[in-house]
């Protein structure tokens, strides 16, 4: 191994144990669990009866892997929720609590780029996101396995690689945010502002008032990790229900945008991250 | 041989200038000590050597090569404290040396962890995190960060600050045991008068961003002679004596290269004065206190 992979494997080993040993960590390793321990209750408890979901949809005729898909559709729209919280306890603070924390003074000061800093500690932060929802997602096959006897879905597989990709553009979102801000509260707040309220109100206005759903959202480009289940959209203003998966158009729409996100999102830290000075 | 350079360097952060045209040169080993007040630039001068800030102005060089063009060949053989450091809260003090090691590409880890943590005596700290440590503690293990790899450069900015006397003391005596090896460039930025005196061989003192005041540190060449009368009517060669000054009993001398203590008392007695004691002294409060007043 060369001298830069030698650095960037230590620097990367050593922000993945800072982050899975904080307080962070464990708490939405307790969320994650809670919520998978819910998710496997209403399962089980409701695997023949999910007449509150989808009134006209009689769970009892579907096949296996179909009434599986159904559920799986219900597991991804909550975990998205999982990577999305991660990474503002991991991402948002990443850049800022360096200049907040003064841990700035140390690593700036050591024969290293920053460049390799930055994407070592966004490859930590996507790990520790990784690990979190990993736990969700053993539950759910376990879950799935033992409630519905066939092995698991194609659709199953799809969602965890698409999960996976939106933890990348999520995280390398916060990372952006938190190379604006030298405070941490400010980055955590711009995130969740920018992806639960603008986000949010820029789709219901062009719902709206256009009738068409922006695919160019992130949040809408996550979409996909439910969809590739069954296809069913729960928008209140555009509804829209079908129990075969989307299509491999929508697939790579999706990942074009998670992709670019990430991309582009990692440029701008890396630009912001190398001119940062700390006063 | 290790050397820095600050070449013109002026620095503002927006409408503050911290630092204005500042230049200095240190071309061999020795500490250097950058004496002056809160706010004087002093940081700021090390912050630039260490590509935490960049000049606005200027150029700073570390063995000849550029910090903010080549930040990572430039702090390769760099050892530095900034400030008050702080550390990975959740990693404990073996991992965060061992972190650095692995940066500075040092081979042996364990007997280098040993030899910085016996230095900086934290040795029997090195399994808690750095997040339960006292903030004398952060700096101590801020120094054996500092001294990872052996550099041939050392950055320290306030390294006693927030220790005990003996804390105090301990890392003075690092300070000028690794000083007395004469293999190393010391930068110890310091607002204590009497560590800068103590320790260093060189003082710059910075105010208001400039650099107000820049010699060696050498007690030998400065001498307080106290007189049993005043003198009167005396007068030194300037062979002898490149400045003198006489206040009552006491008379301060600057000796020229090579002029002995004894040739001075001598001189005295033949003038018709009484030598009570010679004691070497230094200017470097006064100048300091005029400079920054």
């Amino acid at each position: 191994m060369n001298a830069g992979m030698t650095k960037f494997a230590a620097s990367t080993s050593y922000y993945f144990r800072n982050y899975y040993r904080s307080r962070s960590f464990y708490l939405m390793l307790a969320m994650s669990l809670l919520v998978s321990g819910l998710m496997t209750f209403f399962t089980i408890r409701y695997v023949n009866s999910l007449t509150g979901f989808l009134p006209s949809l009689n769970l009892a005729s579907l096949s296996m892997p179909t009434k599986e898909s159904v559920f799986g559709f219900l597991w991804s729209y909550v975990l998205l929720y999982l990577p999305v919280f991660s990474s503002v306890f991991f991402g948002s603070s990443a850049i800022s609590s360096e200049i907040e924390n003064r841990t700035a003074f140390h690593i700036f000061s050591l024969p290293i780029s920053r460049s390799s800093l930055l994407i070592s500690k966004y490859l930590a932060a996507v790990m520790v996101t990784v690990v979190i929802s990993m736990i969700y997602i053993l539950i759910q096959a376990a879950t799935f396995i033992y409630v519905f006897q066939i092995p698991l879905i194609s659709g199953f597989f799809y969602s965890l690689a698409l999960l996976i990709i939106f933890i990348f553009s999520m995280t390398a979102f916060t990372f952006m945010l938190s190379s604006i801000f030298n405070k941490n509260t400010y980055a955590y707040i711009s995130v969740f502002l920018i992806y639960f309220l603008i986000f949010t109100a820029y789709q219901f206005i062009a719902e709206l008032l256009y009738k068409t759903t922006p695919f160019y959202l992130l949040d809408n480009a996550a979409g996909i990790i439910e969809k590739v289940y069954v296809n069913i959209s729960l928008s209140p203003f555009n509804f829209t229900f079908s129990l075969n998966p989307v299509g491999f158009g929508e697939i790579t729409q999706s990942v074009l945008v998670m992709a670019i996100y990430a991309i582009v999102s990692i440029a701008v830290s890396l630009i912001i991250f190398e001119r940062k000075e700390v006063k | 041989m290790p050397s820095i350079c600050l070449n013109g360097i002026t620095k503002r952060f927006g409408n503050v200038t911290a630092l204005d045209t500042v230049s200095f040169t240190i071309d061999g080993p020795g500490c250097v000590g950058i004496l002056g007040p809160n706010g004087a630039g002093k940081t700021t001068m090390l912050k630039i050597l260490t590509n935490i800030v960049k000049p606005s102005k200027g150029v700073a060089t570390l063995d000849g090569i550029t910090v903010s063009e080549y930040p990572e060949r430039a702090l390769a053989r760099v050892g530095a404290l900034v400030e008050q450091p702080e550390f990975y809260p959740y990693l404990t003090a073996r991992e965060i040396l061992s972190f650095v090691i692995k940066i500075k590409m040092v081979k042996e880890e364990k007997e280098e962890i040993k030899r910085v943590s016996e230095l900086t005596s934290i040795e029997g700290y090195l399994d808690r995190k750095a997040g339960e440590f006292s903030r004398g503690m952060k700096q101590r293990l801020g120094l054996a960060v500092a001294l990872v790899g052996d550099p041939d450069i050392i950055i320290l900015d306030e390294p006693t600050f927030g220790l005990d006397p003996s804390g105090m003391k301990r890392i003075r005596d690092i300070i000028k045991e690794i000083n007395a090896r004469k293999n190393k460039i010391i930068i110890l930025s310091t607002h204590l008068i009497y560590e800068a005196q103590e320790v260093c061989d060189r003082i710059i003192i910075v105010n208001n961003g400039k650099i107000g005041y820049d010699l060696n540190n050498d007690f030998a060449h400065h001498l307080k002679i106290e007189l049993e009368l005043p003198g009167k009517n005396l007068d030194f060669p300037k062979e002898m004596v490149s400045q003198w000054k006489a206040e009552g009993n006491l008379i301060y001398v600057q000796k020229v290269d090579g002029t002995r203590n004894s040739e001075i008392i001598e001189h005295c007695r033949k003038n018709g004065l009484e030598v009570k004691w010679v004691t070497p002294y230094n200017d470097i409060e006064s100048t300091y206190v005029s400079l920054t007043k």
